[in-house]
């Protein structure tokens, strides 16, 4: 493994430790401060980029990509002042109660279904089918229909984003119980559990990681699908935004919205990440990405 | 069909436990359209404008295969989806099949591309319809720049994990051996790392497709996603379920025709595939 010579330059600058020094330089593993330092100067040289290339006698024209300056006016300018007959926050909280609520009404449904499914064969006999045949839908397909059925108010996204949802939700919770080791389940029969005491204790418990791992998917899922229905139907949000700043031409806030939009969708995985370590902290991080 | 169930202990043989949940399967799907019928056929009960029976969508899918709607008919719209998708799956994969091996093959590369990419990773591809609308307006080459932004991140990080996951020692042989670098990779690690890669490309080609739909939806004048967006518009709930399906359909087929395709050029055992989706 470690096949670095004592006495060499000093960790921290070197490769990283069990790096193959035998190697040309384009081939190690750089270390912890060459990594950072690459990093660094590779997002400040794209930032030099972007600056030089929207200036006013640059290649770009502002219409295409506005300048940083811009783009940080524009901020400071949706924080201020309502946009669109919102202030910005309340664009927010509009975006994240139909994500939340469309989340936690297909969690509500999908998980009891998934552990159901996977836990009595009969249950998975009658509804994988159907899941079968509804699955290739994309989510965003079901838009149309539910604007058609529930009018463009808040109820057709959450159905939207409860279609988005409920998939991953049911199909990892049922995964997370058919793949439990037999012997688990045997040793807990020997110890005299019933049936019932088996599933909570036992089943649940140990999938708990790949629970909440299809609870991270369902969110991310969620999240895109919202962002879409958003363009489509709605009065508030960040998709709203995107969509209008996009046809009145301000490139800014377009920017701005479309930087909240992943700020979130970060949030949402790296909070998914912790609560993962909070209910699990024996499950490996980085099972069933 | 013949494949065996270890965990089946309760020694029923083997052929019945095969057909078993097809029955199930087939009755809880034949209720549910049975349902669908009864729903619609007694009168007053669902308004055909929420719902409209089977035999009308089925009605409906002859129609729109013989006369044109928005523009054309079901099969021009599925024509045009199929051709957007195709450049910006094609455009995903010509970028990021090269960058993903280069950046496995390469630690400091990424280090240098990780940052951006992560930055903006998290931006969902509908998020990048208004500003490409923009950019391409309201033509084939916005479509395709959403297939392209869905397929891209998928194609990279897969076709970089495959390779990364190549046994070194594999690597380490070949070097023992001469090869040169660029030989033991072309020679050595990307046959190795080849059905794993194609495994992340068929989910980057299926993103591809899903966010296609998306884009259809909020702009252009044909394909299957401005079809069901039309259907809307025009109240017509028959249309929308047709779209839905062709869609559904089509998505299934593509990858069917890809897994098969996978089978034939490259039969050998992929290598524990880790997904990301």
């Amino acid at each position: 493994m470690a096949q670095g010579m004592p006495g060499s330059s000093p960790r921290w600058a070197g490769p990283a430790p069990g790096a193959d020094l035998t190697l040309s330089f384009w081939r190690r593993e750089p270390g912890r401060a060459q990594w950072l330092a690459i990093a660094a100067a590779s997002l400040a040289a794209a930032g030099a980029i972007w600056w030089s290339a929207t200036r006013p006698d640059g290649l770009i024209s502002p219409l295409f990509l506005p300048p940083p300056v811009e783009v940080w006016e524009a901020f400071v300018r949706l924080l201020s002042r309502p946009y669109l007959g919102s202030t910005l926050g309340q664009h927010i909280v509009a975006s994240l109660r139909i994500v939340i609520g469309g989340w936690l009404l297909a969690g509500l449904v999908g998980l009891p279904l998934g552990i159901a499914m996977g836990w009595w064969k009969r249950v998975r006999w009658i509804s994988f089918p159907i899941f079968q045949i509804l699955r290739p839908v994309p989510p965003l397909a079901w838009i149309p229909l539910a604007i058609l059925w529930l009018g463009i108010g808040d109820s057709a996204r959450i159905f939207v984003v409860f279609i988005a949802a409920v998939v991953p939700w049911v199909m990892n919770s049922m995964q997370a119980v058919d793949s439990i080791d037999g012997i688990l389940v045997r040793a807990a029969l020997t110890l005299g559990a019933s049936d019932r005491q088996i599933l909570s204790r036992v089943v649940c418990r140990t999938a708990l990681p790949t629970l909440v791992a299809g609870a991270r998917i369902a969110l991310g899922n969620a999240w895109t699908t919202l962002v879409a229905a958003e363009l489509l139907a709605a009065t508030a949000g960040l998709g709203y935004i995107a969509l209008n700043a996009s046809r009145t031409l301000e490139m800014g806030i377009l920017l701005v919205a479309m930087a909240i939009i992943g700020v979130l969708g970060a949030l949402f995985s790296i909070g998914m990440h912790l609560v993962t370590r909070w209910v699990a902290p024996w499950a490996r991080s980085g099972v069933a990405t | 069909m013949g494949q065996k169930r270890g965990r089946d202990v309760s020694g029923r043989s083997a052929v019945r436990s095969a057909r078993e949940p097809v029955a199930w399967g087939a009755a809880a799907v034949g209720l549910l359209l049975l349902l669908w019928w009864l729903a619609t056929a007694i009168p007053d009960l669902v308004p055909p404008r929420v719902l409209p029976s089977p035999i009308d969508v089925v009605l409906r899918f002859v129609a729109l295969i013989a006369e044109p709607f928005s523009g054309a008919t079901l099969l021009g719209h599925a024509v045009v989806s199929l051709e957007r998708w195709g450049i910006g799956v094609l455009a995903a994969i010509a970028l990021g099949l090269p960058l993903g091996i280069a950046l496995a093959w390469l630690p400091p590369l990424r280090a240098v591309v990780t940052p951006g990419f992560e930055l903006l990773r998290y931006i969902p591809p509908f998020a990048w319809v208004p500003i490409a609308v923009l950019w391409f307006g309201a033509t084939t080459t916005t479509q395709a720049a959403i297939v392209f932004i869905a397929a891209f991140p998928a194609c990279i990080i897969n076709t970089q994990l495959a390779v990364a996951q190549v046994d070194p020692i594999l690597a380490r042989a070949a070097r023992t051996l001469g090869a040169g670098s660029a030989r033991t990779l072309a020679k050595v690690v990307l046959p190795v790392a080849a059905p794993t890669i194609f495994t992340g490309l068929r989910i980057a080609f299926s993103n591809g497709w899903m966010a296609l739909v998306g884009a259809e939806l909020v702009v252009g004048k044909q394909g299957l996603g401005f079809l069901i967006s039309q259907g809307q518009i025009n109240d017509s709930a028959s249309t929308i379920l047709v779209g839905m399906t062709t869609i559904g359909v089509l998505g299934t087929l593509i990858d069917a025709v890809l897994q098969r395709a996978q089978r034939l050029a490259l039969p050998w055992r992929p290598a524990a595939a880790r997904r990301f989706e």
